[in-house]
């Protein structure tokens, strides 16, 4: 005879030999391994101030012959707290979805239930496969000013709780994310990136119900976030960024006209365009180009290098210098 | 496409987004109204209120599927309800408070005046697409528009509850309305908008 038993943490549990008296000789296995004598009070189990870590399969058997009595598998738990429970809109107008978890777990099985009310009407909010804790209902009437009741209730078998949410049709719409966001540096503009997105494929008519976006963004180096709001379109370029600075880059999206601001996308990052370095010219080519006669010297033409306004890339430095100096001080040994 | 070019779809697409930009404008007062007139009144934000007779219901099934037609006619029913709604509420806050609430009233008077130029914005759209105006109910009868129910001091102040509300989500249907019959049409005679059949 064999059977589930739960039992609260902290409770005291006591497990009879089917129906064997109480005097009878027996005894208990825990999981196969044979009970210590002191937790027994004739035949009955006494397990005292039960914990997690006592779960498992407990088996009487009659003292001389070993037939199995009695077994029961013993489920240690706690009565579900009030569960966690959130609905929401990412694909306005369609319908609407609501997920719940339990904010601390009850180490054994649960079943929930779920009611949504709008006005008097019972609507069916169908489970999703996966994942198991949400369900989604389509709107079955738009722009309605009555509320929707959402009631979500769980049972185990220590004891139930429940939560509910009255909320209105246009309170709970929150987009996804907007997708593919890339950023791109503009050529010959260091100050420029370009950035695009695409509205979330969740959304199912924006061009009836259109998206406005916000996107974010700021260099690496600093903490600071610059906003900017756009109402339309899919694509914004970014006009003060700093040369040279990698960029990270976010958009998050909400409907024109109701509802909340999604997530923030996920992050993207780019450098504005910055010019290619020249090149330096070296000593010896400097050398190698000017007149080696000794007899007939003529001093070359002035070189500079380069120029005090050029910048040779960002960290080296900039060395001016005249070629005729080197050359005068050749000049000199062969004299 | 050719439909979309024409002068007549360019005003339609113009008279949609002018009328886009009112609602969107009388949806935003009337937020701000119902928010005064909650507070005034003394009433909670969170009632419910039963749907009233007369109070034109913003709710509506299979929306996406009525033609532009159902829409123009639909909104037009429901403004000229509400520019009578507003104007009795108006002069129910001038018998009750009488000068002791100006701001409210005046806030009442200008969405009043926003409903009747939305109403006639939507007349224009009709005559637009050659569609015969309906003529307003009140105007029919001889003696004048059939008295409104006396109702308690109570009862006045839900039903204005009541009517702010719907107006609230009226003027957000009618943004959406508006879009959808802003859409540009694919063939003339079958415009998704405003054809007689979805």
């Amino acid at each position: 005879d064999s059977h589930v038993q739960y039992e609260r943490v902290g409770a005291d549990v006591t497990m009879k030999c089917g129906s064997m008296d109480w005097d009878a000789a027996v005894t208990w296995t825990a999981n196969g391994t044979d009970i210590d004598e002191s937790h027994l009070n004739g035949s009955y189990l006494i397990l005292k101030n039960v914990d997690l870590s006592q779960s498992g399969q407990y088996s009487c058997y009659e003292g001389s012959s070993w037939h199995l009595k009695y077994q029961t598998y013993l489920r240690v738990g706690t009565p579900p707290k009030e569960p966690v429970l959130m609905c929401r809109s990412n694909n306005y107008p369609k319908g609407f979805y609501c997920s719940w978890h339990l904010p601390t777990p009850t180490y054994i099985p649960n079943s929930f239930n779920i009611s949504v009310i709008h006005g008097t009407k019972d609507m069916v909010c169908e489970k999703d496969a996966i994942p198991k804790n949400r369900c989604h209902i389509r709107y079955l009437q738009l722009f309605s000013t009555v509320k929707y009741k959402v009631t979500l209730t769980v049972t185990n078998p220590l004891g139930k709780n429940f939560t509910t949410l009255t909320f209105d049709e246009f309170a709970i719409v929150k987009p996804d994310p907007p997708e593919s966001v890339v950023a791109k540096p503009v050529p010959n503009n260091p100050r420029r990136l370009e950035v695009s997105w695409q509205n979330p494929s969740s959304w199912p008519d924006p061009e009836s119900f259109p998206l406005k976006f916000f996107l974010r963004y700021r260099p690496l180096i600093l903490d600071q976030w610059q906003h900017v709001e756009l109402s339309d379109g899919t694509s914004h370029t970014i006009t003060d960024a700093y040369a040279g600075k990698e960029y990270i880059i976010q958009v998050a999206a909400k409907d024109n006209d109701i509802g909340t601001w999604s997530d923030w996308s996920v992050a993207v990052h780019a450098t504005p365009w910055t010019e290619e370095p020249k090149h330096l010219t070296t000593e010896a080519q400097i050398a190698e180009t000017t007149s080696a006669s000794t007899s007939s010297f003529m001093a070359p033409p002035t070189t500079k290098i380069c120029d005090k306004g050029a910048v040779v890339g960002s960290g080296a430095m900039a060395v001016c210098w005249t070629a005729g100096l080197v050359m005068a001080a050749y000049s000199v040994l062969f004299i | 496409m050719a439909a979309a070019d024409s002068p007549s779809a360019a005003l339609r697409r113009d008279l949609c987004s002018r009328g886009i930009r009112l609602a969107g404008k009388m949806r935003a007062d009337v937020a701000d109204l119902l928010d005064a007139y909650v507070e005034q009144q003394g009433l909670d934000p969170s009632a419910s209120v039963a749907a009233m007779d007369g109070v034109p219901l913003a709710a509506v099934e299979r929306w996406d599927e009525q033609t532009g037609t159902q829409r123009l006619l639909e909104n037009l029913a429901a403004y000229r309800a509400f520019r009578a709604l507003l104007a009795q509420m108006l002069e129910e806050q001038r018998e009750q408070l009488g000068e002791a609430d100006a701001g409210l009233g005046r806030a009442l008077a200008a969405v009043l005046l926003q409903v009747s130029a939305f109403a006639y914005h939507l007349e224009e759209l009709l005559r637009l697409e050659s569609r015969g105006i309906p003529g307003e109910e009140e105007e029919e009868e001889e003696d004048g528009p059939p008295p409104l129910p006396r109702l308690s001091l109570f009862e006045q102040k839900l039903r204005g509850l009541g009517v702010l509300r719907e107006l609230a989500q009226w003027a957000l249907r009618s943004v959406r309305d508006l879009r959808q019959l802003a859409k540009p049409s694919p063939a003339p005679g079958t415009a998704p908008g405003l054809a007689d059949s979805p």
